[in-house]
């Protein structure tokens, strides 16, 4: 796939940082503010995908691997059951650090407070899970749809010219 | 106050109606494809007023920026 | 002949959709509220979490996010097995 024209790839090139940022600060932040792991994952993928589309996909399989993303999934998943394993003394998907003054465990106060980062137990483990696994399964779909794009119009450019 | 916000989600719908209808006017692929992701950005505004905020980021995420991608690859292939 | 069945039943759905507008509740007024009021109750001192919807998506609810982080990875696994030859 070829690449888009100067305009898109100069404003690509402006935003697509900030919009991984904000992406990873919604998955971070999924205990405090509107947002969690799944939202903060279709963020960061969509400016995957941006990048995808400016650049074209050759030029873009620099530097985003599909391997990596695969390895990035699997572990994002066995986190998640991980930590909800970890919980097994009462039951599964117990929250066994809330409240307990360790990590994580900080005591809130009822009603409308500030916020802090350091607390809502094994809250913030799970959104860092199931974020990872969102944006790595959705870049890995758009990758593979874009090489699957590239594979169709090579193949009928072939039997084209046969 | 309650009457303007009534307005506003009046409003929103309407243009998002008029945008759907046009997705499906367009002769040319890339305008109807940026139709129906004007749809899902007027969605996603519309949660937002409906105090929903995680789905309309969702929304936004999704339905206006990973689904405009997959259909313009789509769009590149076959051209 | 066709047009009339698309007609007839393009009438049948808007009535539908019409009876249920105007048959619908005020925003804001749901029908059973006593789990509402305990999640908005509780949730906080409970979980910790100031924001109540990841309390209850990640805490008291985890059963369903397993099934859609499975879903999700199903997929994704589906996918790439569809494109294995592509990507060689």
């Amino acid at each position: 796939m070829r690449e888009m024209s100067k305009i898109i790839r100069n404003v690509t090139n402006l935003v697509y940082g900030f919009i991984i940022i904000f992406g990873f600060y919604i998955i971070v932040h999924g205990h405090l503010t509107p947002g969690g792991g799944f939202q903060g994952g279709a963020v960061v993928a969509s400016a995957f995908a941006a990048m995808l589309i400016s650049y074209g996909q050759l030029n873009t399989k620099k530097f985003l691997n599909i391997n990596i993303f695969s390895l990035l999934e699997s572990c994002g998943l066995t986190m998640f059951i991980g930590v909800a394993f970890l919980g097994l003394g009462t039951t599964f998907f117990y929250n066994f650090l809330a409240n307990s003054g360790s990590w994580f465990g900080n005591i809130v106060i009822p009603g409308i407070n500030a916020g802090d980062m350091n607390t809502a137990g094994v809250l913030p483990l799970m959104n860092i899970a199931v974020g990872l696994e969102v944006f790595s399964g959705l870049g890995i779909i758009v990758l593979l749809m874009a090489d699957g794009a590239e594979y169709t119009k090579k193949k009928e450019k072939a039997e084209n010219d046969r | 106050m309650n009457s303007f916000v009534e307005l506003i989600h009046i409003t929103i719908l309407i243009i998002t109606i008029f945008a759907g209808l046009l997705a499906v006017i367009f002769k040319k692929l890339l305008p109807a494809v940026i139709a129906a992701s004007a749809v899902s950005l007027l969605l996603s505004l519309e949660f937002y007023l409906l105090h929903a905020p995680d789905v309309a980021i969702a929304e936004a995420a999704i339905g206006a920026g990973l689904t405009m991608a997959i259909f313009i690859f789509a769009i590149r292939g076959t051209k | 002949m066709k047009k009339i069945i698309f007609v007839i039943a393009f009438i049948v759905f808007f009535s539908f959709l019409v009876v249920s507008a105007v048959n619908m509740r005020p925003f804001g007024n749901p029908t059973f509220s006593e789990m509402d009021d305990y999640f908005i109750k509780n949730a906080q001192s409970e979980t910790g979490a100031n924001n109540v919807v990841t309390s209850i998506v990640f805490d008291y609810r985890g059963f369903d996010t397993l099934g859609e982080a499975t879903v999700l990875f199903t997929t994704i696994v589906g996918i790439v097995a569809l494109f294995r030859r592509i990507t060689k």
